[in-house]
């Protein structure tokens, strides 16, 4: 289980839209506003990975930095992990 | 209010992030959170990833990381953390995790050929120290053995690895991966200040107008320094951000002065501002008068390559043994002539606006508006750079340039203005520079050319006078070299994966390590490159696993507890560097002449000289370490050695910084306990009190006087200087055959080579393999599209990997940029071994290529 919360910065007056195009993204709640500033949480959903939707995150037109504030990811910690390949 | 455990960390989550952008919550979610805790213990910890030093709380439950969050009492990150912070718990639960030492063996002994087998703690030592011994018997001695550590090591690691090849094996064959990495930044430092790292700190991101980087890809390397001067960006009237850089990375989406310049003319763009400000009579002269010193810098000075290369052949100042002059070197690249301010002036009157925007394909404008707000007495400005500057065959020149433009307008050292040289690791300062790390350095600025440095380096660690070795050790590129030539034999890796990031990889790197005669160690968590190209892998502890301590690019020193144990039988460096000590008597190191000046020292081991020598070991260590609310902690090396090791390493370091008759004052340090209970101090520390911005009175305790009152006193004369260095070519340029520029370089979600960061499902998955970004009309002219595979090819080899046009960083024509963090793809093995022959680091940035159809 992921669950996050973050702070996205955005310019003041695209707030309004930033906002809008994030709670279209699975997972990503909007809990509040600031001047360029939104929180926000992001978990893990039955079909996408908290990871991946931060990724999105970042992507959303009009957002200029995200940073990540918190994190809970205990039972996830033993999910199988990647083994590195090597040329 | 029943809530399940999921919506209640949820709103925990949510309260964390609100305090910290001071947005106001509904009071149904404040309520949520403050219900109650999950049992999980907090403390505090640096982040184990970059040079910013931001500090986390990590949550344990039942001996696992479960949990971590951005610290809200940290000055650095005030409770933000970026992405690499978010997954910093998982990086230690890798699959593939080592528990146990690996020796390549056959028919059960060691074999070079062999394959890895377990072998217990003592098998590995006693193998390695046999190597060592042997190959130390053979001429040369001590050069013959090497250690290649890091700027991730904490403190106490590098202070005892030092101090075991320094003072203990009499060889100065030492150096960390921070040569590749800031090296140049350090003889930018000596050369203009005599004393290293930056005289400001990050409170400049808050103070400055104008934000300037130079080859700093701060959004994605430094996050959460880019948060910090986003904020200021946006909030503050008149703010203004121009970025530097060779192609367009993620600071363009906030950048008011977009400057894409052709690689290596941001010598000639600082010598432009330089004669920018003088033509219009905006050198701040009472400034220049009173507090620098002017000089020219020896030119020609070649590329840092073997001295066979034509390259080096043709250069009459690379300090290399004379071919003509028998026992003559062939000038010194570190010289540099006195001048005065007019001849200066004479100097950079050639780097004419129009000369410059045709030699660096900037538009005037552009150059015009960055010079303006230089030469500006109203305009506060503080300059960030990175690897840009660093890793670059001239990369001692350019930093030392950046100093010019400061120096001559006075912008230094005050809140706003500055020039700030940020780090890559997160202890490439507190550790690698400051513990004296380097093949040319002993703790604390001390180096091992100067007969005053080393003995009192010699009274400090109770050692005969004359037992440090004179003469600068092999650098990391030298190491390889060595090893290739045979003439170093025994290596040993500890905290980075050299064999993935060093430049050159195949035809100067791997045949070193895979030589028959040399016997290669690499202590590392996971079986990355370097591990499986080695003989001997040890199992080392990671970050929160041991007790530790970083130092960041602001001189900021702080601690951590060990939280979790490691798993099965894994070590910190620490542990086995001075469990190593152990297999070597003092008689088999030292002469008998040299240990006839400390007879009590016969028939004792270099560990009971170096760390049972009643100082290291002087702190008790109670069965636990106890914080200030009561919580308690495991110390693994504490508990084996009977001591409070990290205790007594770190006050003995403290005699090289701390005391009356230390021989370079400035870097003073807090005692150990207080570093504990604080997020943090910034050097110098003077009666418990840090310094924000150093050389100017009011804040740096060394400067009598207020505000503005100045001392360089890193240099004797109190002036800082300002070198003249030119315009000069890179090592290498495209051409028919090679047409592209190559660049390599790191992305946000991977650290490095991916040792880490590639373990964690989500960030492997995030950015699974590496990509060649080019723009648009090279491919097309290429008949590439994206995601197809495509083939780069250098001088020293080719890989492949899938074309990206539209990604994360755009690139201009003529320009290909690839991320090294991919073990699937060692790209840096298409980089030449060229480096600033000042500074002896690689440049990974100017390779020429070509790209093909795969």
């Amino acid at each position: 289980m992921n669950i996050c919360s973050l702070v996205v910065h955005a310019r003041p007056e695209r707030v309004p839209a930033v906002a809008a195009q994030l709670g279209r993204l699975p997972g990503v709640e909007i809990h509040g506003q600031g001047e360029g500033r939104l929180v926000v949480t992001v978990e893990d959903t039955a079909q996408t990975l908290a990871a991946d939707t931060l990724a999105a995150v970042n992507g959303v037109d009009g957002v200029i930095s995200t940073a990540l504030i918190y994190h809970y990811g205990g039972d996830a910690l033993d999910e199988p992990l990647l083994e590195e390949e090597h040329s | 209010m029943k809530v399940s455990r999921r919506e209640f960390i949820k709103s925990q989550a949510a309260v964390a992030a609100a305090a910290v952008a001071g947005v106001t919550l509904p009071a149904t979610t404040q309520l949520l959170a403050a219900e109650g805790d999950e049992g999980i213990r907090w403390d505090k910890a640096p982040c184990r990833f970059c040079g910013t030093g931001c500090s986390v709380l990590v949550g344990v439950k039942d001996g696992r990381v479960v949990a971590s969050q951005g610290d809200p009492d940290a000055p650095v990150n005030r409770g933000l953390n970026c992405i690499k912070g978010y997954f910093l718990p998982k990086i230690m639960y890798g699959k593939d995790r080592l528990t146990q030492p690996l020796l390549r063996k056959t028919d059960g002994k060691f074999d070079k050929n062999g394959k890895f087998e377990p072998v217990s703690w003592d098998e590995a030592f006693d193998v390695m120290a046999e190597k060592w011994k042997e190959a130390m018997k053979k001429e040369g001695g001590s050069s013959r053995v090497g250690m290649f550590g890091s700027g991730q090591w904490t403190t106490w690691e590098g202070y005892a690895a030092a101090k075991l090849m320094k003072a203990g094996l009499r060889s100065n064959n030492l150096d960390p991966n921070a040569r590749h990495c800031m090296a140049s930044a350090v003889v930018g430092f000596m050369r203009a200040f005599g004393i290293d790292e930056p005289m400001g700190c990050y409170d400049d991101l808050e103070h400055a107008d104008v934000f300037v980087l130079w080859g700093a890809n701060m959004a994605e390397m430094h996050p959460i320094l880019w948060s910090r001067l986003t904020d200021t960006r946006l909030t503050k009237p008149g703010c203004e951000v121009h970025v530097l850089s060779t192609f367009e990375n993620r600071c363009f989406e906030l950048v008011d002065n977009p400057i894409i310049f052709k690689p290596q003319t941001d010598l000639a763009i600082l010598n432009y501002i330089a004669n920018h400000i003088i033509q219009n009579g905006q050198v701040n002269q009472a400034f220049v008068d009173q507090h620098v010193n002017f000089k020219k810098t020896a030119t020609n000075i070649g590329y840092g390559l073997r001295p066979n290369d034509p390259r080096e052949q043709a250069a009459t100042n690379n300090g290399y043994p004379d071919p003509d002059k028998p026992g003559e070197r062939k000038g010194d690249p570190m010289a540099a002539e006195a001048i005065s301010l007019e001849e200066f002036a004479k100097l950079v009157e050639p780097y004419t606006l129009e000369y410059v925007s045709e030699l660096s394909g900037v538009p005037k404008e552009n150059l015009e508006r960055l010079a303006k707000v230089y030469a500006d007495p109203g305009k506060k400005v503080t300059s960030y750079w990175t690897m840009g500057f660093n890793q670059h065959t001239r990369g001692s020149w350019v930093n030392g340039s950046i100093y010019n433009v400061h120096l001559l307008v006075g912008k230094i050292s005050e809140p706003g203005n500055g020039p700030f040289s940020l780090t890559g690791q997160p202890s490439a300062c507190g550790t690698a520079r400051e513990v004296g790390t380097f093949a040319h350095r002993l703790p604390a600025d001390l180096v091992v050319m100067n007969p005053e440095h080393r003995a009192f380096a010699e009274k400090v660690w109770q050692l005969p006078e004359g037992t440090i070795n004179p003469n600068i050790g092999y650098h990391a590129v030298l190491m390889q070299r060595m090893l290739k030539d045979g003439k170093m034999n025994c290596y040993w890796q500890q905290c980075n994966n050299n064999m993935q990031a060093g430049p050159n990889i195949n035809d100067e790197m791997y045949p070193g390590w895979r030589n028959p005669e040399n016997f290669i160690t690499v202590s590392d968590p996971y079986p990355n490159a370097s591990a499986q190209a080695a003989d001997l892998i040890l199992p080392t502890s990671m970050w929160v696993e041991k007790e530790g301590a970083f130092g960041n690019a602001e001189r900021r020193m702080q601690f951590w507890r060990q939280q979790i144990d490691a798993p099965g039988e894994s070590r910190s460096d620490v542990w086995q560097v001075m469990e190593f000590a152990k297999r070597f008597k003092m008689e088999e190191v030292w002469p008998e002449e040299l240990l006839a000046k400390k007879p009590e020292y016969l028939g004792k081991t270099l560990y009971d000289v170096l760390f049972a020598n009643g100082v290291v070991d002087q702190y008790p260590y109670e069965g636990k370490v106890v914080d200030e609310r009561g919580n308690e902690f495991r110390n693994a090396e504490s508990e084996y050695f009977g001591y409070y090791v990290q205790k007594g390493l770190f006050e003995e370091y403290r005699q090289f910084n701390t005391g009356p008759e230390i021989p370079k004052i400035g870097h003073e340090m807090a005692d150990f306990d207080a570093y504990h209970r604080v997020r943090g101090l910034r050097w110098p520390i003077i009666d418990g009190k840090e310094t924000l911005w150093r050389f100017r009175g009011g804040y740096d305790p060394h400067v009598q006087g207020d505000a503005s009152t100045l001392s360089f006193y890193g240099n004797k004369d109190g002036r800082a200087n300002a070198i003249f260095a030119p315009y000069d070519p890179p090592a290498e340029v495209p051409d028919q055959d090679y047409p592209l520029w190559l660049s390599t370089g790191r992305v946000l979600e991977h650290w490095h080579t991916g040792t880490m960061t590639r373990r964690v499902p989500e960030l492997y998955k995030a950015v699974p393999e590496a990509q060649i970004f080019m723009n648009p009309n090279d491919a097309r002219k290429l008949k590439l599209r994206d995601g197809q595979v495509a083939k780069v090819t250098t001088r020293r080899g080719e890989i492949t990997a899938r074309v990206e046009t539209r990604g994360r960083n755009r690139m201009p024509e003529g320009m290909v940029f690839v991320p090294f963090f991919d073990a699937g793809r060692l790209v840096n093995k298409l980089i030449l071994d060229a480096t600033c022959p000042l500074s002896k680091e690689t440049d990974f940035k100017k390779a020429a290529c070509k790209v093909e159809k795969a």
